[in-house]
């Protein structure tokens, strides 16, 4: 029964974010692209943080990622749809790669190296001139994709999200959730009911990232440049962090409706106060922390304890 | 074990050293110790944090952030040298750092490490952003003339004001060996950071000291707060890099080795003046510590797990 509200409050949302440009203007429509390419870092963020490993390289794969895309179509030609899945397959070789290094790393290390790798390629971004345009970034000439046409953008940033949300519930329905649950809980445990901790961790990984590099060249397709200050901000790192655990970690829908609620609030502020209005993030993950680890998920869902206690 | 690791440390701290001096660049060498006077005085206070109370303040930097704003203001009010400012500032960020310990570390202690990361992560970006909301971006600097001293030797000439930065870390580094070696409190701290609950057993106020920790790590980050505005302008994201770059110290120097903190700030130093001396690598200098730090982690891990 519950569930049955559930799937057709589902298919209500999803009907309603694809017909919004029928009844929706532009402004409305470019705050819900933000709040979709949030909500979409924000699930990708998760899925990994549902094996216990939490990344602050956020931005640096989107970035990667916007970067990969952009240079596809500036230095390769690539259509402007095929350098969207260049950049989701550069991230993914590029997390395979860096995974094999680091993901034997555990807690506060492996979250520092995500950090630091971001930071490595924002300045070998910055500072390969001639290939990537530098500190100005690059254009593209031929301007952005479906020539600016804004209901198109949307749908393409829906697109980006409906792939996360995807992958998502396919970590959350198939038995990676169990590999991925039992590594977060223990380890050794894990391990001796015969878990390959190393290979899911390395799954998961290339997965969100692959995500993270599709979403950022979604991104950097609708704006049509890229610098390196704009696409390895650190805003791509936090505000997905702050939403998804707003809404509720080590699920589908906590990031969802966190990233619904603080991209309307942020939007609001942002008209309120220009400068700082980030501080409201900070303030969330500090009292979320603190007074209700679980989220918003724990007030709403009253039984969420025992839910938890059957899936675990 | 201990011992192996300083003499790897000495080794290639002399053998960065002798590199610099034969390709006759005698500024890397003295901007460099500069340098790591400065990162070496501001990861000190992290490190005991780290090594005693076991918390990755990700909020480091932005603490002394927030002490130079605090020692700016209070300057320009006042008319006074950011040098008289020190002792003050410093009072003012431990009571400061002590009511927040309270307020939001101490809550956490408990929680899982993620938690604690996360938690400092988001006083991160509540103190950049609270500054940003209050003093806009714009860049605040002391206009003061004994920092542009400088001295000649033959036909080199150096600013000499950063080599203060190198005097406040060896004191910082021996004064604090001092407290936690001779004192009744620093020794109680010390037993603390081994082991809490055997510290508790015989009587020690485990909260109390971990307080007390946090406070007197945050004095010095206050002092050197007020230090910082002698040297550089000031800027809501200004101390962001010296919590990266501080971890990193620590990780290369081992959780709990203060005094190793002042010689891998030498390396670093060196090695980021060494790359800016010359034209075609003087941009990558900021990746270094980037490189560096994962290297030393990654190393570890392996070592770690061969043992």
């Amino acid at each position: 029964m519950n569930r049955n509200v559930s799937r057709i409050f589902a298919a209500f949302f999803g009907v309603l974010a694809i017909t919004l440009p029928l009844f929706a203007g532009d402004y409305p429509l470019q705050v819900a692209r933000n709040i979709m390419l949030y909500m979409a870092l924000a699930i990708t963020w998760d899925m990994l943080l549902r094996s216990g490993q939490i990344s602050f390289g956020i931005a640096g794969l989107f970035g990667l990622g916007a970067y990969a895309a952009i240079l596809g179509v500036i230095r390769a030609g690539m259509p402007a749809w095929l350098s969207i899945l260049f950049a989701a397959v550069f991230s993914g070789v590029a997390a395979f790669l860096i995974g094999l290094l680091i993901l034997r790393l555990r807690a506060m290390y492996f979250s520092i190296v995500t950090l630091a790798l971001g930071e490595i390629f924002r300045i070998i971004v910055h500072n390969l001139h001639d290939f990537t345009g530098g500190p100005e970034g690059v254009v593209i000439q031929q301007g952005v994709i479906f020539g600016g046409n804004a209901n198109k953008l949307y749908w393409l940033a829906l697109v980006g999200l409906a792939v996360a949300l995807a992958a998502s519930t396919w970590f959350e329905k198939s038995k990676i959730h169990f590999a991925l649950t039992a590594i977060r809980d223990n380890e050794i445990s894990a391990k001796s009911s015969g878990i390959d901790i190393f290979r899911w961790l390395l799954l998961a990984f290339v997965v969100t990232s692959a995500i993270q590099g599709f979403l950022g060249g979604i991104f950097v397709q609708s704006y049509g440049f890229a610098t390196p200050d704009t696409v390895f901000s650190a805003d791509f790192t936090l505000l997905p962090l702050a939403m998804a655990l707003l809404g509720g970690v080590y699920s589908t829908t906590g990031p969802v409706f966190g990233a619904l609620l603080l991209g309307l609030v942020s939007e609001w502020l942002k008209l309120k106060i220009p400068y700082g209005h980030l501080v409201v993030y900070g303030i969330i993950i500090i009292i979320v922390i603190l007074f209700m680890p679980q989220g918003l998920k724990q007030l709403v869902r009253r039984d969420a304890g025992k839910t938890e206690g059957r899936n675990a | 074990m201990v011992v192996k690791r300083r003499t790897a440390f000495i080794v290639a701290l002399s053998a960065a050293a002798v590199v610099a001096l034969i390709l006759w660049k005698p500024t890397v060498l003295i901007y460099g110790l500069q340098a790591a006077g400065l990162y070496a005085a501001v990861a000190i206070p992290m490190g005991l944090v780290l090594g005693i109370v076991h918390i990755v303040n990700l909020a480091h930097g932005e603490f002394m952030m927030v002490a130079s704003y605090a020692a700016y203001f209070g300057c320009r009010a006042l008319g006074m040298d950011p040098l008289l400012a020190i002792v003050p500032t410093a009072i003012v960020t431990a009571v400061f750092g002590w009511i927040m310990f309270q307020l939001t570390i101490r809550r956490a202690l408990k929680a899982p490490e993620l938690n604690q990361l996360i938690l400092t992560f988001g006083l991160a970006i509540a103190f950049t952003q609270s500054i940003n909301l209050i003093f806009t971006s714009q860049t605040y600097k002391m206009p003061l003339d004994y920092v542009s001293a400088s001295m000649d030797i033959g036909d080199l000439t150096f600013g000499t004001w950063s080599f203060v930065f190198v005097a406040v870390a060896i004191i910082f580094a021996y004064g604090l060996q001092l407290f936690l070696t001779k004192t009744t409190t620093g020794k109680a701290a010390l037993a603390v950071g081994q082991n809490p609950r055997g510290a508790a057993i015989v009587g020690i106020d485990v909260y109390r000291t971990y307080g007390l920790v946090f406070a007197l790590a945050l004095a010095l980050v206050g002092a050197m707060g007020a230090l910082f505005l002698t040297k550089s302008a000031i800027f809501p994201s200004v101390g962001s890099p010296f919590t990266m770059k501080s971890f990193c110290l620590i990780a290369m120097a081992g959780i709990g080795n203060i005094p190793g903190i002042l010689g891998a700030s030498v390396l670093l130093g060196v090695a980021e003046n060494f790359l800016r001396a010359f034209r075609p690598t003087r941009d990558w200098a900021e990746i270094v510590f980037f490189v560096l730090i994962i290297v030393v982690i990654l190393a570890r891990s392996l070592k770690g797990r061969k043992s």
